[in-house]
């Protein structure tokens, strides 16, 4: 016993470190991913098992950011690293530097169920679908700053209708925590109330370049957002779940841009439209005016007065008609009526009753009309037709 | 406050002038009134071709700084 050598636990620890560490380097595994964690430091942490054993892994940070997908518990995954061994607790470990899902089935079913969930919930409904504005002033973009769909947009942007202003909330969009970072961004435009309408979305890829887009995380804050969100995602065959949650799925990012504005020039000729229907219906309208007034101006009620005026001057021209009528009239009655008169008076004429033998006895020139008046003894005349006699009254009988 | 009037400026004077140009179409004002929104239609028409023709697209982007504070700046592309 006295002959063998007595480790410490550190000089143990350091040679199975030195054995394990050199045999087993660029391994591949594959298992099942539980407890996996995602440390505020960036570094991931999970255990890999299959039905009777684990071991436990680690991705740092580095490796962790360049992750296609965002791995679950339950995923079936294949890892790609080195065995390690951590002194201090005499554990050991595999250090990660590749992790990918166990082949694409895996990936399309997380879609599968995530995109069937939300469905169940409601998240794909037409009537939560926010319409967008049509003439926005302020666009917000959600993607990579150095990425294909960024350039994309703008130079879409600045063709169409350039009289607007964007801000682009740079994100990364692929790798552990783009999901976390284009909720965010969807949250922040949120908060700050900054656009009217935001494109979200990323250039072409694999499935697994595209799967931030895939993230519940990326559905819920579509979901959320008051602002209308047009999702873009790779290509026209690609669909994501931001798409069928978004209020309008845009193939490219290039037609997210077409989308979200019209065309500056279709704009101009919708002005040049209207000014011309302006100026038609002035026109009109005063066409209209002006027959208006020249048909009051020709209308009855119009030109009343004047006929009013001469249907009076008619009628005093009537009045005095049947004045001067009346007159002339009256006139030869008056003339009619004197002769009747004079030609009645001659034959009242005393002269004329005389030649028919009747006289006029007169006493000191007054007419004695009867035997009463007459005075005896005193000299009388009596007139005849054609002269008169000297006489005296004799006798009076009765 | 300016960033309400000035957000939909734009989409508001078409707004109106789409409004003229229906009421003058109808034809249901009296003259005065149809000559004051013609002139005010001719007005917003070149306001708003003035808007589409001098605009240059503005691109700004929204970051964080060191303290999680949202910083509007310039983006070079």
């Amino acid at each position: 016993m006295s002959d063998e050598k007595i480790l410490s636990v550190t000089e143990l620890t350091k040679q199975i470190k030195g054995v394990l560490e050199l045999g087993f380097t660029n391994i591949w595994i594959q298992g099942e991913i539980s407890n996996f964690k995602l440390h505020s430091s960036g570094h991931i942490y999970f255990t890999l098992k299959d039905a009777s054993s684990q071991i436990s892994a680690v991705m740092w940070r580095s490796r962790a950011a360049q992750l296609i997908f965002r791995p679950n518990d339950g995923m079936k995954v294949m890892v790609r690293g080195n065995i390690t061994v951590y002194e201090p607790r005499g554990n050991y470990q595999i250090d990660c530097f590749q992790l990918q899902p166990l082949g694409k089935g895996e990936l399309q079913q997380a879609f599968e169920q995530l995109k069937q969930k939300l469905f169940e919930e409601g998240l794909f409904e037409e009537e939560n679908k926010k319409s967008l504005p049509v003439f926005p002033q302020k666009i917000g973009i959600v993607t990579s700053p150095t990425g294909a769909a960024i350039r994309d947009i703008l130079s879409v942007l600045s063709r169409r209708f350039p009289s607007i202003e964007v801000i682009l909330v740079p994100v990364k969009v692929q790798g552990i925590g783009a999901a976390e970072e284009i909720a965010e961004a969807i949250a922040d435009l949120n908060r700050q109330k900054l656009v009217d309408v935001m494109i979200i979305g990323r250039g072409g890829g694999s499935l697994e370049d595209l799967w931030a887009f895939n993230e519940e995380i990326v559905a819920r804050a579509v979901f959320a957002s008051t602002i209308p969100i047009i999702s873009a995602v790779g290509h026209e065959i690609d669909f994501s779940i931001s798409d069928f949650v978004a209020d309008l799925r845009a193939p490219t990012p290039s037609a997210a841009a077409e989308l979200v504005v019209k065309d500056k020039n279709e704009v101009v000729e919708l002005i040049r439209n209207f000014c011309y229907t302006m100026n038609n219906s002035m026109i009109n309208s005063f066409e209209a005016y002006k027959n208006t007034v020249s048909n009051l101006t020709q209308s009855y009620s119009f030109n009343k007065p004047h006929d009013m005026l001469r249907q009076r001057s008619q009628q005093i021209d009537e009045l005095q008609n049947r004045l001067t009528r009346n007159m002339l009239h009256s006139f030869s009655m008056t003339k009619q009526r004197t002769q009747f008169l004079s030609s009645r008076i001659k034959t009242t004429n005393p002269k004329s009753i005389l030649k028919r033998g009747f006289a006029i006895v007169r006493q000191d020139e007054s007419i004695i009309s009867s035997v009463k008046k007459s005075i005896s003894a005193k000299p009388a005349t009596i007139e005849f037709h054609d002269g008169i006699i000297d006489a005296e009254i004799l006798r009076k009988r009765k | 406050m300016s960033k309400k009037e000035t957000k939909n400026t734009f989409e508001h004077s078409l707004n109106r002038l789409e409004k003229i140009v229906t009421s003058l179409e109808e034809g249901e004002v009296s003259l005065e009134e149809s000559l004051k929104m013609y002139e005010e239609g001719i007005q917003l028409s070149k306001e708003c071709i003035e808007t589409l023709n001098k605009a240059e697209l503005k691109i700004k982007q929204l970051t964080k700084d060191l303290n999680g504070k949202l910083q509007l700046t310039d983006f070079e592309e």
